[in-house]
């Protein structure tokens, strides 16, 4: 009997030079995966510099970062007041429900409430979190051409034209919407007075 | 192991309903192959494994690749930096173009070696004529395939190659300022013309792989010639393709890698001769190049082109050597095919490979008065292969032929 082939012996060398093809072809797959990966200019393209000082008082700038939509709001006095006094109709008042609501620079609890490292600079992603339309600014309640778009107790921010989701002065959804989250937050910081780096 | 898998469930589902199972034995499993074939039998199988190559990696580098000559910021064209940007930013993007460029070389590394063997063990004759006929227009394919591609970079080689080869279908009498423009989409070569030799680069291998189908089909039609030439048993001198020839195509596969990463990684310009020094610069139509030569795979056929002092005599030699190959089986009149038995045509085909590679030479480097005699020598040489192909069987003795392999 000698003279008759190992088989269990065969199956083991098939298996094991057919494992060792399967992983020489996994690593050829490596660059051309790694290829379709962003580029490193598009990556170098991933910082925006700003200069807030641009924007007035009670203005909202939409600009590009990354490609996406940034809202930048200069809030009046009025907006910040009424930031406040309405958390039991939010479902997050305090950004806390996932990481991309919340930001390395939310040290203070006004920074959370405010959403901002100034809290007269509102710098938010302009993405619905529900599907990723831009929200509408609707800064303040009773301007008729907003007809019934917004409720009579609106005390001002965004309102989704897709699927009726509603943000506050700070971005944060409010109880009722589709929207699951608050408008994101990104990193940025101020390089000085008025100019910002985000990203 | 094949075995475990065709016989799996899933497997006999499929096969139920396609018929796979007897498509893959009749043609990769049980496929008899003459069991004396040589090295020179590898070419066929890596000659697909890089079109495979070819086709993954060019599909990846026009994720990136923009085929446009408009100016850029920089003073350069977008095609220019589109493709600096695949070297310097993108992800890997240095090793797909690298794998891709020099993968067109060894296209025809392959290509001209597989054809070589089918010359010199006279697999062209009865009864694969079609099979050799096919396997030219697949060749003329892969011509026109890199001739396209090598405008892609949009180089000061890539441009002036273009616009020379362009110029020679001018020669053409009545037609030709009409056939002209018709390839280039314009008075010259510019933005129409490389946005229609990407679309082009793009069709073609398609066209390939699809012929490639045919001429195996043609091949498992007739079955493999072999190194003796003759007519065999298909009993008795017979293997499976698998596992016999799996292993050693896959063997070649391993010693072709080693060779293809070599140059990928260590030399992928090849010294100039895979990547030309000018075409790092960027396409200048008011400035030609001081020596202009195409690819190393395409200069034999450009040496012919050279050797006659007439434009249009030059050009229908040129067209000419090539066409000839559709016909070699036609002008062999000898019924034996192996060189290995035909002291005469042996002798002669071996002239011919000679000849190829001297006209490489000459069409490679500038032309001096040697040079161009020489390269005159060298294209007599390689019409008169053809010419006296037809007459040789009549003086030629051959050897006994083999019994059996």
């Amino acid at each position: 009997m000698s003279d008759q082939p190992d088989v269990s012996r065969r199956n083991f060398l098939y298996v094991i030079a057919g494992g060792l093809g399967g992983v020489a072809a996994a690593g050829a797959a490596v660059p051309f995966i790694g290829s379709m990966m962003p580029a490193a200019d598009t990556l170098a393209a991933s910082k925006t510099e700003f200069d807030i000082s641009t924007v007035e008082v009670g203005q909202l700038v939409v600009i590009a970062w990354q490609g996406k939509p940034v809202f930048v709001v200069n809030r009046t006095k009025g907006m910040l007041d009424r930031v406040t006094g309405h958390n039991d109709s939010l479902k997050d008042p305090n950004s806390k429900a996932i990481e991309a609501v919340e930001a390395e620079w939310m040290q203070s609890e006004d920074q959370r409430v405010y959403r901002a490292i100034k809290p007269q600079y509102l710098v938010l992603i302009a993405s619905c979190t529900h599907l990723g339309c831009i929200p509408l600014f609707k800064p303040s309640a009773g301007r008729k051409e907003w007809g019934d778009s917004v409720p009579s107790d609106w005390v001002g921010g965004w309102h989704c034209p897709c699927h009726g989701s509603f943000y506050d002065l700070s971005g944060r959804v409010i109880n009722g919407s589709p929207a699951p989250h608050n408008l994101h937050v990104m990193p940025y910081k101020y390089l000085s007075d008025t100019t910002i780096l985000i990203g | 192991m094949i075995d475990k898998i065709m016989s799996s469930g899933l497997f006999r589902w499929i096969d139920d309903r396609s018929n796979i199972g007897s498509i893959i034995r009749e043609h990769v499993t049980e496929y008899p192959a003459p069991r004396n074939l040589n090295y020179m039998w590898n070419f066929g199988s890596l000659a697909v494994l890089v079109l495979v190559l070819q086709i993954l990696t060019g599909i990846f580098l026009a994720m990136y690749y923009k085929p446009s000559a408009a100016l850029t910021y920089g003073g350069y064209t977008v095609a220019f930096d589109s493709v600096e940007r695949i070297m310097r930013d993108v992800n890997f993007g240095w090793l797909i173009r690298y794998m891709h460029a020099v993968g067109a070389s060894m296209f025809f590394v392959v290509v001209y070696m597989h054809i070589g063997r089918g010359l010199y063990y006279g697999s062209y004759k009865d009864p694969r004529e079609l099979l050799w006929i096919i396997g030219v227009v697949i060749l003329l394919l892969l011509q026109g395939t890199a001739f396209f591609g090598y405008l892609l970079p949009w180089g000061q080689m890539s441009f002036w190659g273009a616009t020379v080869i362009t110029n020679l279908f001018g020669a053409i009498p009545i037609a030709g300022d009409f056939v002209n423009q018709l390839l280039r989409g314009g008075f010259a070569v510019d933005d129409p013309t490389l946005n229609r030799f990407f679309s082009l680069h793009y069709l073609f291998p398609l066209l390939v792989a699809a012929i490639v189908g045919g001429h195996v089909h043609a091949l498992h039609v007739v079955h493999s010639n072999n190194p003796e030439g003759i007519d065999i048993d298909h009993k008795k001198e017979t293997i499976a393709f698998h596992p016999y020839y799996t292993i050693k195509d896959g063997f070649g596969v391993a010693v072709f890698l080693l060779f293809y990463c070599y140059f990928v990684f260590f030399e992928p310009t090849a010294w100039g001769y895979f990547i030309e020094v000018d075409n790092f610069v960027p396409a200048n139509n008011l400035q030609t190049p001081a020596h202009i030569a195409p690819v190393w795979y395409l200069t034999p056929w450009y040496s012919i082109l050279r050797s006659f002092p007439d434009k249009l005599t030059g050009v229908i030699a040129m067209g000419a050597s090539l066409a000839i190959l559709l016909v070699l089986p036609f002008l062999d009149r000898s019924k034996v095919r192996s060189a290995r038995y035909r002291p005469m045509f042996r002798q002669m085909v071996i002239m011919f490979f000679i000849s190829v590679v001297v006209l490489g030479y000459c069409g490679h480097s500038a032309p001096t008065e040697t040079l161009t005699l020489v390269g005159r020598i060298a294209t007599a040489v390689y019409f008169g292969f053809f010419l006296l192909l037809p007459f040789v069987n009549k003086f030629e003795k051959h050897k006994p032929l083999p019994e059996g392999i």
